[in-house]
C-alpha cells in the first residue's frame, strides 16, 4: 500500500508536468489548428531561463513569473512572425514550419546557455520529503502538484468565464463568424500561444527538479507527453489534463510493478508503456476521451 | 446611410463575382436583395463586413461609404464598432457554447457596463432564449438558432443589420415569426439589408428591393412596385411562371415581343 501511494504521488507529480505540456499543445491546436512541434523547446527555454534568473539573484517566485511571461511572449512572437502568415495553408506545411522553429530555438538556447547540465534551484530543500498518508513524498512533487492545480484552476476560470476565454472558444468553434462579430482572431491566436508558452515554461521549471538537472535534451518531454494529448482528444483542454495525469500515474505504476517482472528487458519499459497504452486506447476510442464532441442537432 | 458605387469583387484573383454593383440604403430602411443561387448576395455582404479576405476575395473596383466614412477596410471589428452587424447564412451559432456565451461573444467589441442589460433585453425579446440560456446552443431547434443568431448580432448594438437568408430552411410559421422580428427591430430604428430567396416575404416587409443576377443589379425599385411588377411576379414570386430561367431572359423576351408587335 505504501509503495502504491508513493508511486501514485510521484505519478501525479510527473503527470502534472505532462498535463501542463499537453494543455498548451491543445490550446494552440484548438484555436489555430496548428500542431506545434516546437512545444518542447518552450519547455526547454523556460527551464534554462529560470535557472539563470535565480542564479542571477532574482527572488524565486518572481523569477518564475518572469520566466512564464517571457516564454509566453516568445510564443506570441513565433505566432505573429512565423505562423500568422501561414494561416490557411495545409496542416502539413505548418507542422514542418514548427519543427523548423523548434530546431532553431534549440540552437539558440544552446548558443546562449551551452548544452551543459545544470541543477534547477528550489527555494525548499530539493531532496526534502514529507509524509502523506504514510508515503514519503518529495517536496518537489508536492510543489509541482500544488502549482499545477492552482494554474489549472486559473486556466479554467479564464477559459470558461472571462471575456477572452469566450472569444477563444468562439474562435475555435467558427473562425469566420468570430471574425464577423468583431473578435480579433489574430489576437486570440497570439494569446493562445502566450498561454501555451507560459504553461510550457512552468512545466520546464518543475521538470528540471525531477532528475534535478536540466540539459539539452529536456525538450524531448513534448514527445513523451504527446500520448496524453491523443488520449484526451486533440481539442479538449480537460482531456489533455486528465490524459496528462493518467499518463504520469500509469507510467510510474508500470515502472514500479511491471518493469521488475520483465528482467533486464524491463529496465526502460515504463518509457514505452505510455505509447502502448495510447495505441491500445486509440483502437477503442480513435478520437480520444473528449474528441468529436461535435454538437449537432439531429 | 450606406452607399456603394460600382463595386467589383474577385475571388482567387480571377473569378469575377460582383460586376459593378451600386446601391443606397437610407437609415432605418429595410432593403431587400433578391437573387437566385450564386448571384453574389453573400459576397456583397462579405464585402461590406470585411470578410472577403478569409475567402481569398478582393474588392477590385468601386467605392463605398457608411455614415460618410469609407467602407471596404481590412478590419471586420472596425465595421462592427461602426454599427454594422452581419447575421450569416445558415445561422452559424457557436454550437458548443451555451446560449448566453453565444450572446456574450456578440458583445466582444464592447467594454461598457450595459452588456448585462442588453442580455436581459434579448431574453425579453426572445423568451425561449432566456429559458435556455445555460443550454448548449447546438441543441436548440432551427428556429431558436436563427433567433439566437439575430440576438447575438444585436449584442453589438448595431445601427444596421445585414441578414443573409434568415428564413432559409424554416417552417412557414417560423418564417412569419422571423419577418415579424425584422419588422420590430426596424420599428426600433435599425436599418436592415435583407438578403433573401423568399421574395414574397422579403418584399412584404421591405421598403425597397434590388434584384441581383450574376453579380449585377438588374432591377430595383420600391417594394410595393416590385410586388406588382409582372416580371418579378413571374420569376420570383412564382405567379404565372412558365419555367423561364431568369429575370433577364424574361425581360429580354418581353422587350422583343414588344418590338415585334
Ligand atoms: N470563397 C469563394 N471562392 C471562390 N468562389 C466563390 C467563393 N464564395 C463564393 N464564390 C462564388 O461566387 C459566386 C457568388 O456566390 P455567393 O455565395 O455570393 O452567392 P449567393 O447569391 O449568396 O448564393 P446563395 O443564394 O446560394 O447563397 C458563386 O458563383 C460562388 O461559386
Ligand atoms: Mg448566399
Amino acid at each position: 500500500m505504501q509503495t502504491f501511494l508513493q508511486l501514485l504521488f510521484s505519478g501525479l507529480a510527473l503527470g502534472s508536468i505532462y498535463a501542463l505540456v499537453a494543455l498548451g499543445f491543445v490550446v494552440i491546436y484548438r484555436s489555430s489548428q496548428v500542431f506545434n512541434f516546437a512545444h518542447g523547446e518552450f519547455v526547454m527555454l523556460g527551464a534554462f531561463l529560470m535557472i539563470s534568473l535565480v542564479r542571477g539573484g532574482v527572488w524565486w517566485i518572481v523569477a518564475l513569473l518572469i520566466t512564464m511571461v517571457v516564454t509566453g511572449a516568445v510564443g506570441m512572437g513565433v505566432e505573429r512572425s512565423v505562423l500568422r502568415p501561414m494561416i490557411g495553408r495545409p496542416v502539413f506545411v505548418t507542422v514542418i514550419v514548427t519543427i523548423f522553429v523548434g530546431a532553431l530555438m534549440r540552437v539558440a538556447i544552446n548558443l546562449i546557455w551551452g548544452g551543459t547540465e545544470r541543477g534547477m534551484p528550489t527555494p525548499w530543500d530539493n531532496t526534502g520529503v514529507m509524509e502523506i498518508l504514510g508515503a514519503r513524498v518529495l517536496f518537489n512533487s508536492v510543489a509541482a502538484i500544488v502549482a499545477t492545480a492552482v494554474v489549472l484552476i486559473g486556466f479554467y476560470l479564464l477559459f470558461q468565464r472571462s471575456r477572452i476565454g469566450v472569444g477563444m472558444r468562439a474562435t475555435a468553434s467558427d473562425q469566420e463568424v468570430a471574425l464577423g462579430l468583431g473578435i480579433p482572431v489574430g489576437r486570440v491566436f497570439g494569446f493562445s500561444w502566450f498561454l501555451a508558452g507560459s504553461l510550457a515554461a512552468l512545466a520546464g521549471v518543475f521538470l528540471g527538479m525531477f532528475p534535478r538537472i536540466v540539459d539539452g535534451n529536456i525538450w524531448l518531454i513534448a514527445l513523451v507527453a504527446f500520448p496524453a494529448v491523443l488520449i484526451g482528444g486533440l481539442e479538449s483542454p480537460l482531456g489533455a489534463v486528465i490524459g496528462g495525469f493518467a499518463l504520469g500515474v500509469v507510467q510510474l505504476l508500470a515502472q514500479g510493478y511491471v518493469n521488475p517482472l520483465l528482467g533486464t528487458f524491463g529496465n526502460n519499459f515504463h518509457q514505452v508503456f505510455p505509447y502502448v497504452v495510447m495505441i491500445g486506447f486509440l483502437m477503442f476510442k480513435p478520437y480520444g476521451l473528449f474528441g468529436t464532441h461535435e454538437v449537432e442537432r439531429v | 446611410m450606406l452607399e456603394i458605387n460600382n463595386l467589383e469583387v474577385v475571388y482567387n484573383k480571377v473569378i469575377l463575382v460582383l460586376r459593378g454593383i451600386s446601391l443606397t440604403i437610407e437609415d432605418g430602411q429595410i432593403v431587400a436583395f433578391l437573387g437566385s443561387n450564386g448571384a453574389g448576395k453573400t459576397t456583397l455582404l462579405r464585402a461590406i463586413t470585411g470578410l472577403l479576405d478569409i475567402h481569398n476575395g478582393d474588392v477590385t473596383k468601386g467605392t463605398g461609404s457608411y455614415d460618410g466614412k469609407p467602407l471596404f477596410g481590412p478590419d471586420p471589428d472596425a465595421i462592427v464598432r461602426r454599427g454594422i452587424s452581419h447575421v450569416m447564412e445558415r445561422r452559424r451559432i457557436f454550437a458548443d457554447l451555451t446560449v448566453e456565451e453565444n450572446l456574450r461573444s456578440g458583445a466582444f467589441t464592447r467594454r461598457d457596463a450595459g452588456i448585462k442589460d442588453d442580455l436581459e433585453a434579448q431574453y425579453e425579446r426572445f423568451p425561449v432564449l432566456g429559458e435556455r440560456r445555460n443550454r448548449t446552443a447546438g441543441y436548440l431547434s432551427g428556429g431558436e438558432q436563427q433567433m439566437l443568431a439575430v440576438a447575438r448580432a444585436m449584442m453589438a448594438r448595431p445601427k444596421m443589420l445585414l441578414m443573409d437568408e434568415p428564413t432559409l430552411g424554416l417552417a412557414p410559421r417560423l418564417v412569419e415569426e422571423v419577418a415579424q422580428v425584422i419588422k420590430d427591430l426596424n420599428a426600433e430604428g435599425i436599418g436592415v439589408l435583407l438578403v433573401e430567396q423568399n421574395a414574397s416575404v422579403a418584399l412584404q416587409i421591405a421598403d425597397h428591393g434590388y434584384i441581383l443576377e450574376t453579380g449585377k443589379v438588374v432591377h430595383d425599385g420600391p417594394a410595393e412596385q416590385l410586388r406588382e411588377d409582372e416580371d418579378v411576379k413571374e420569376f420570383y414570386l412564382g405567379v404565372g411562371g412558365d419555367g423561364r430561367r431568369n429575370y433577364r431572359e424574361v425581360k429580354h423576351y418581353r422587350r422583343r415581343k414588344r418590338w415585334l408587335s
